[in-house]
């Protein structure tokens, strides 16, 4: 047999890891974030901080974080066509208003899949996502958030099937739909941004494959737009060996 | 007599540690292929359980990643076909076809089972028969009709991808593997619906009621694998639940939407028959 380092599965975590320091200095400075669990070095830690959000473990977490990026697009979305730049083109208008829609329509059902009587309180009424480090007004500031986003959102739901326990197939099912059209979105603001900048090596690895992020990299980028409060992830396995570095490691 | 070999292959392969966990893996992919089952046929629900085995799955995306790679082979060398603004782009999806095509390949021969050979792809229609109709005109003379055949086997990809997903369910590294994959291809078929839009097109990036449709009478198979059932609003939670959109969209809550946003919001899988019936199209 050749040897297995050169398998693409040995390769991958070195990649990943790259990214993953890349993005941690772009929110060094940002509110620290605890992700218990989901740190490849740290422990699961009990909450602490009174600002802190522990989503809950397993599906329902998943569910939980693919909710609170939802919020995340449909809050930005929104406020785009609410207002939308002065030099946006037709097409840009027409794209941002299905990206709000889809978003809308994505924050609705997972909000009906965590609790089918819509009457959980996900997260606190004073709970936002704050746009203030977005430039909005601005053609090539909204698009520039516009794939901030969808790069993130895009990377996340890769990691999310995976993982998702296979009890409720269904609900997977309703994922898996979704996570095409969170990657068809980043390709279309990647083109809009920079024509031609879809699929770009920027995303998307030496095998072809959409370069992912894990909770723990997806919520320390989205650090800075939640503050004060902090989002806690808890990996559903952090047995390194069955989890397959899936949610603990960039793959 | 494959499967033997595979069996023997896998009983043959040295233990180390560090070989270990893939060929676990790699093990559970071959003993699903000797429990192989018949591709399921007629139309399941989507989430339901398929009887496709990992192997059968990996199969079907290597034909289609291999009709992909071609296609934009193809298209390529065809002189004067494609703009010379838009050379790198096509150059950037048949690089990531061709790494698809060498993944796959790699992961069955891994497993003992070598790829089969490469049919000659014929995207006339043809068959590859000269007396057969041309079911798709001029694809490598005339860019539009290119970019719309382009479009329609993207879209089948991704739903195809969709389908086949989980049902490679013996390693979870190469379940996400296929599902980044699949992402990729989403992001491919966006692009090239962008640059049919930019031509004129009435097209979105994502497969909409708003498209205007591609018109195929002859070779209906392709339409309903890219894009039939795609203005599906109906949505399951569980076997018996219907996800009640109704009661969501609210202009009262600022939750209301344009109503062919809803079918956009969720792609939808084919089944590997439909998605087979699609790719014989073209060998």
């Amino acid at each position: 047999m050749s040897d297995l380092s050169h398998l693409p599965a040995r390769r991958e975590p070195s990649l990943g890891r790259r990214l993953f320091l890349q993005l941690s200095a772009a929110s060094a400075a940002s509110v620290a974030l605890a992700a218990a669990g989901c740190s490849p070095s740290s422990t699961p830690t009990p909450a602490a901080a009174s600002n802190q959000i522990v989503l809950p473990q397993g599906n329902q977490g998943l569910l939980y974080y693919a909710y609170f990026l939802a919020l995340a697009q449909a809050t930005t979305y929104q406020k785009v066509v609410d207002a939308p730049p002065s030099d946006f083109t037709p097409v840009d208008r027409a794209v941002f208003d299905d990206l709000r829609d889809h978003a809308v329509v994505h924050r609705e059902t997972l909000k009906y899949l965590i609790d089918p009587t819509r009457a959980t309180v996900i997260f606190p009424a004073d709970f936002a996502f704050n746009l203030k480090s977005f430039t909005l007004t601005t053609r090539a500031g909204a698009l520039a958030a516009a794939q901030q986003l969808e790069d993130l959102v895009a990377s996340a739901y890769p990691v999310i099937l995976p993982l998702f326990s296979s009890t409720n197939i269904y609900k997977r099912t309703l994922l898996l739909k979704m996570s095409t059209v969170q990657a068809r979105h980043a390709a279309t603001v990647r083109d809009l941004l920079t024509p031609g900048g879809f699929a770009s090596s920027a995303v998307v690895d030496g095998n072809g494959q959409l370069i992912t992020q894990t909770p723990f990299v997806v919520l320390t980028a989205l650090a800075p737009f939640v503050a004060p409060y902090v989002l806690a992830f808890t990996c559903p396995d952090t047995n390194s060996s069955t989890d397959a570095g899936l949610c603990t490691a960039n793959g | 007599m494959k499967l033997i070999s595979l069996l023997d292959h896998l009983a043959a392969t040295p233990a180390s540690s560090a070989a270990a966990p893939r060929r676990d893996v790699l093990a559970q992919l071959g003993r699903a292929a000797a429990a192989a089952l018949p591709l399921a046929l007629g139309t399941l629900p989507a989430a339901a359980a398929t009887n496709d085995t990992p192997l059968d799955a990996l199969l079907q995306l290597l034909q289609l990643e291999r009709l992909q790679a071609a296609l934009y082979t193809q298209g390529l060398a065809a002189t004067g076909l494609i703009p010379a603004g838009q050379t790198a782009d096509f150059q950037r999806l048949l690089a990531h076809q061709n790494q698809h095509v060498a993944f796959l390949t790699r992961t069955l021969q891994d497993a003992g089972s070598a790829a089969p050979t490469a049919p000659t792809f014929d995207f006339s229609g043809r068959r590859n028969v000269a007396s057969n109709p041309e079911l798709f005109p001029a694809v490598f003379s005339n860019y539009d009709n290119f970019l719309a055949l382009a479009q329609q086997i993207e879209d089948l990809g991704v739903r195809l991808y969709q389908y086949q997903a989980f049902n490679i369910n013996s390693d979870t590294r190469l379940t996400q593997a296929v599902l980044r994959m699949q992402s990729v291809e989403a992001q491919h078929s966006a692009h090239v619906r962008s640059l049919r839009r930019g031509r004129g097109a009435t097209v979105g990036t994502w497969p909409s009621d708003e498209d205007a449709t591609i018109v195929r009478p002859a070779a209906q198979a392709l339409t309903t694998a890219a894009t039939g059932g795609e203005a599906n609003v109906v949505q399951f939670a569980s076997a018996s639940t219907q996800v009640p959109f109704s009661t969501f969209f609210l202009i009262r809550d600022n939750t209301a939407i344009h109503d062919p946003a809803l079918a956009e919001a969720f792609d939808e899988p084919i089944t590997s028959a439909v998605g087979q019936a699609a790719l014989n199209l073209f060998s």
